[in-house]
């Protein structure tokens, strides 16, 4: 069986194969050729065989299959010839087409001789196939990285450029054979890192990138993000790399990275605290200034943290102020104290603006500026406005205090004019009724019930004077006779009248300081003052009580802050005080005035106090009442301390005792503007018995004198329209010195301790007080007294003449 | 004894690279006529070394990476042929030879038959050249692509199978401006080697008796 199978001839089989198949022999001839060479060469068997080939087929002398057959035939070689890199024969396949084809040349033995056969491949299905699928692949692959603006570089895995796209000519200015074939690191400025990425050292993945600094082939530098994919191919590793040109944005975060250093440094330059914060208001910033005045490291104090240093009462403040410019988009401006390192606190100012590159905020940019010293400032100038309007307040209160007592004192003092006028002319009708009443009572013969009534007359006349004495009084219109009074002899002699005034349920306590200097006053109205004030007092403490009396020396610098106004000078204060039920302020306003009383009606005239007060006031003094309800009075007199001259004369009486009428009849001059009392003066002259001329002016005076010379006495009213009594007077001793000349005056119508150089008649008087003026200036025994001097000067300048 | 068979005296080392660089220069021939440019090939030296060795110099610069033409022989004596690349240089090799207008795409399709029928020249060269010098046959196979590390190539695992030592022949190429450097191995055992050796001494008794005719 296997001997028949081993003889069968192969001849057809050779025919039947789907390739080509050529046997030559040691010298190049055709020695087997089969159908299939012959349909695709166009060359039948018959025609070629005992040929040699490179006569069929010329162009084959050029290629390298005939080193590969000698090879094969001479060595026993086997050679592979492929279509892509040998030029081979030229076959046409059934349709016309070219017939692409590898060859493969091996040795044939048969016994010594040798042969080569070849083997013609047809691949050009496959190979066609191959060719379109990629350049179809191709034109996708090309139309992608050839439109790239980015430089596309594939190499293998050590860095071998393969190849390179059109951007990457442009980019590094490299034509494709000048860079295939190099390693990469021809365009690297250093290139490790790109090299270690190719190789996969792992630490770059597919997809990512890294950043290398090209170079161009004209040695220009540039910088590139470049990313890259790692690829296979039969094993092999390439890697595709692009490279995006991000020169212009490096140069633009170089120039914004300075920027920002820029604006750093500026930030940590600033003297303030500088921070900022993201649009949500969280801190992300804080300039070394700020950590070394909170000396806390800046991250403690990120997000909302920096609240911590904040003083506890301007937090909630400032926070509520933050969040409002945050939500509103406004500037942020606040005061609030920071907790320094050290402890202390100091105001700053917080002020933040917005900053909107383009509408939307994106950050803001805060700082804190101490303002510890305008604030100082401020609460300083504060407080000084304050100080100011307090001492404008207590100024303004002084002066109300002051104008209350001007007008107090203008009151008084309007007052004490009215009264005064009224008492002057109440005084002058007193006078005359006075007159009128005892020149009646001496012409009515002896009758009780007219003599009861005529007395009753008397009495309400001249306690009429007395009131009118009184009102002048306090009108300081009274005469006073100012003298130098040691109060420590005075007022222990008033005082076993006094305590019987008071009674005995009020115990009396004099406190007088032994170094008390003597006062000018007139020493019988200071007793009358000081029995009103104790017997008000008496009045004030119905259930008993205490009073006392106190005498100290002042001076005007003592007086600083006292309730009245006093001019500067040295001052005796007596003060008498009580523990009585005090008055009412209203009371108190109204206490001084005069009529003004709270005792029952017929119990008290109204005018004590009035009196003290006119008494201190004409005096030089002062005096002031401080009275609370419940904690009694006191009344505080000031009076003017008497100088070294006031203490040379004791007191003295202005008209002497009454002496005896010299029973001389006289001719007199009576010279009064009011008829009335002229009238009645006359009639009590006249009833004394001497006749009397009248003049109802000084000039009418003037021209009796010349008339009539033979006149003995002028009586003359001092106040009168024109030329007044005194300048009358004096008018008539120029020409008589030798006329004794009485001086009739209502209660202080002379100015205060004015020299006369006249006798005075006070009005109103009586017959009895104008005999006894008559008297004193007839009988020419002068009488003590500052006028009596001039008296007697003038009566020594007649008895000399 | 044994080892010291293996290895070669100077003069032996400079007719074997005598010989090796005939048999480049034909393949040289070979590829200027496929190509149509100039080829420059050389040998700059020959050793014999064990699988071992010469997996570590194929892979002192270029760890891994290789790949090699195999293709193997008989005759006198018997064993493999390996032309190895690093495999970044077989892609120049490659794109030397099909021309650098082709795109990396159609390099690398065409690296696989390109390298196989570079290499089946070099190898045929080689070995033909030895054949020549012989004045017998050796049959060779059809040429083969591996790709592998040292190890790999040389089947540093397989031992005794093929014998141990390599000759072991550095190859540089110069073509179209690219510089090429790959190994050529022969994978023998020690009775190839010794056939060999003696080969070379029967060359170089040749060379002394006929010292005015050189094998051109």
């Amino acid at each position: 069986m296997l001997d028949d199978l081993s003889e069968f001839a192969l001849a057809p089989v050779l025919d039947a194969l789907d390739l080509g198949t050529i046997v030559l022999d040691a010298h190049g001839r055709i020695v087997g050729w089969n159908e299939w060479m012959g349909r695709v060469s166009g060359f039948s068997k018959q025609s070629v065989l005992g040929a040699n080939l490179y006569d069929v087929f010329p162009t084959l002398r050029g290629s390298r299959l005939p080193a590969a057959i000698e090879d094969s035939i001479q060595v026993g070689s086997s050679s592979v010839l492929t279509h892509s890199l040998n030029a081979l024969l030229p076959l046409r396949g059934e349709n016309g087409q070219e017939l692409l084809h590898n060859i493969v040349v091996r040795p044939i033995s048969s016994g010594r001789s040798r042969y080569s056969l070849l083997q013609i491949n047809d691949v050009t299905v496959p190979v066609t196939r191959e060719r379109v699928l990629r350049e179809r692949q191709n034109a996708r692959y090309h139309a992608i990285v050839d439109s790239a603006p980015d430089a596309i570089i594939t190499t293998s895995a050590d860095g071998t450029i393969q190849w390179l796209n059109g951007a990457a000519e442009r980019v590094f200015g490299y034509a494709p054979p000048q860079l295939v074939g190099r390693k990469i690191d021809v365009l690297l400025l250093g290139g490790d890192k790109l090299s270690n990425a190719l190789a996969g050292d792992g630490a770059h993945g597919a997809g990512s990138s890294i950043q290398v600094v090209g170079r161009r082939q004209d040695d220009e530098t540039g910088y590139f993000d470049v990313s890259f994919a790692r690829w296979s191919a039969d094993e092999r590793v390439f890697v595709t790399t692009i490279w995006r040109d991000v020169t212009g944005r490096m140069a633009a975060e170089a120039a914004l990275r300075e920027s920002e250093t820029r604006h750093r440094a500026l930030l940590e330059a600033l003297p303030q605290l500088v921070w900022t914060a993201g649009a949500g208001g969280g801190c992300d910033y804080f300039n070394p200034q700020w950590q070394a005045y909170t000396g806390a490291a800046s991250e403690a104090h990120l997000g909302s943290g920096w609240l911590k240093v904040i003083h506890e009462a301007d937090r909630a403040g400032l926070q509520a102020a933050w969040e409002s410019s945050l939500s509103q988009g406004r500037v942020f401006d606040a005061e609030a104290r920071l907790h320094r390192f050290d402890g202390a606190y100091r105001w700053f100012k917080m002020r933040a603006i917005p900053v909107a590159p383009d509408g939307t905020i994106t950050k803001w940019f805060g700082t804190a500026t101490d303002i510890t010293d305008l604030v100082e400032a401020r609460n300083s100038l504060r407080r000084n406005n304050e100080e100011l309007e307090a001492l404008v307040a207590e100024r303004t209160h002084e002066r109300e205090v002051a104008l209350n007592q001007l007008y107090e004192s203008q009151k008084m003092e309007t007052i004490g004019q009215l009264t005064g006028g009224v008492a002057h002319d109440f005084n002058n009708l007193l006078a005359v009724i006075l007159g009128s009443l005892s020149l009646l009572k001496k012409a009515l013969p002896e009758d009780p019930r007219t003599s009861r009534l005529l007395e009753g007359a008397i009495q309400g006349a001249e306690r009429g004077a007395t009131l009118t004495k009184r009102l002048l009084a306090f009108a300081r219109r009274q005469e006073l006779k100012l003298e130098a009074i040691e109060l420590q002899k005075l007022i222990p002699d008033v005082m076993d009248f006094l305590r019987q005034s008071v009674g005995p349920s009020i115990s009396v306590t004099l406190d007088i300081s032994p170094d008390v200097e003597p006062v000018k006053i007139d020493a019988n109205q200071l007793e009358l003052a000081l029995m009103n004030l104790a017997v008000n007092a008496r009045d004030a403490m119905p259930l008993g009580g205490s009073l006392t009396i106190t005498c100290r020396n002042e001076t005007r610098r003592d007086l600083a802050g006292l309730p009245v106004a006093l001019p500067r000078g040295d001052y005796v204060r007596i003060c008498v005080a009580d523990t009585g039920e005090g008055m009412s302020k209203a009371t108190l306003v109204k206490a001084m005035e005069p009529f003004f009383t709270t005792k029952g009606i017929g119990k008290g005239t109204g005018l004590g106090l009035s009196m003290v007060h006119g008494l201190a006031a004409q005096a030089g003094g002062a005096m002031h009442i401080a009275s609370d309800l419940g904690r009694g009075t006191a009344v505080t007199l000031w009076l003017p301390r008497a100088r070294q001259e006031d203490v040379a004369q004791p007191a003295g009486q202005p008209i002497a005792a009454a002496t005896n009428g010299t029973g001389r009849k006289l001719r007199i001059l009576l010279v009064d503007d009011d008829s009335l009392v002229s009238m009645n003066t006359a009639y009590m002259l006249m009833d004394l018995g001497h006749s009397v001329l009248e003049a109802t002016s000084a000039g009418h005076a003037l021209q009796l004198f010349e008339s009539d010379p033979q006149l003995d006495v002028m009586i003359t009213d001092y106040a009168m329209p024109g030329m007044n009594g005194l300048d009358l007077a004096r008018r008539i001793r120029a020409t008589r010195p030798m006329l004794p000349i009485i001086l009739a005056t209502g209660y202080a119508e002379l100015p205060p301790h004015a020299t006369l150089g006249f006798p005075r008649l006070g009005k109103p008087y009586t017959q009895d007080e104008l005999a006894e003026a008559l008297d004193q200036v007839l009988n020419a025994s002068p009488p003590q007294g500052s006028w009596g001097t001039e008296f007697q000067s003038a009566s020594g300048r007649a008895s000399a003449g | 004894m044994k080892f010291g068979a293996s290895e070669l005296s100077e003069v032996e080392q400079d007719a074997l690279a005598e010989i090796a660089n005939i048999g480049v220069s034909r393949a040289a021939n070979s590829l200027r006529q496929m190509v149509g440019e100039q080829v420059l090939l050389s040998v700059p030296a020959v050793s014999i070394v064990t699988r071992q060795a010469a997996s570590r110099l194929v892979e002192r610069d270029n760890p891994a990476k290789l790949v090699a033409v195999q293709q193997s022989f008989e005759g006198p004596f018997s064993g493999r042929a390996l032309l190895i690349f690093p495999e970044a240089q077989s892609l120049e090799l490659v794109r030397s030879i099909i021309g650098d207008e082709h795109s990396l795409e159609d390099v690398i399709d065409l690296e696989h038959e390109a390298l196989a029928e570079t290499g089946n020249i070099i190898l045929n060269a080689c070995l033909a050249t030895i054949a020549n010098v012989l004045r017998r046959t050796m049959r060779m196979s059809l040429p083969s692509v591996i790709r592998g590390d040292g190890a790999t190539l040389f089947d540093v695992q397989g031992g005794a199978n093929g014998g141990n030592l390599v000759l072991f022949l550095y190859i540089d190429f110069t073509i179209k401006h690219h510089d090429v450097h790959g190994f050529i191995a022969l994978l023998m055992d020690l009775p190839a080697i010794t056939i060999l050796k003696a080969i070379v001494r029967d060359y170089i008794d040749a060379i002394g008796q006929q010292p005015s005719s050189h094998v051109g």
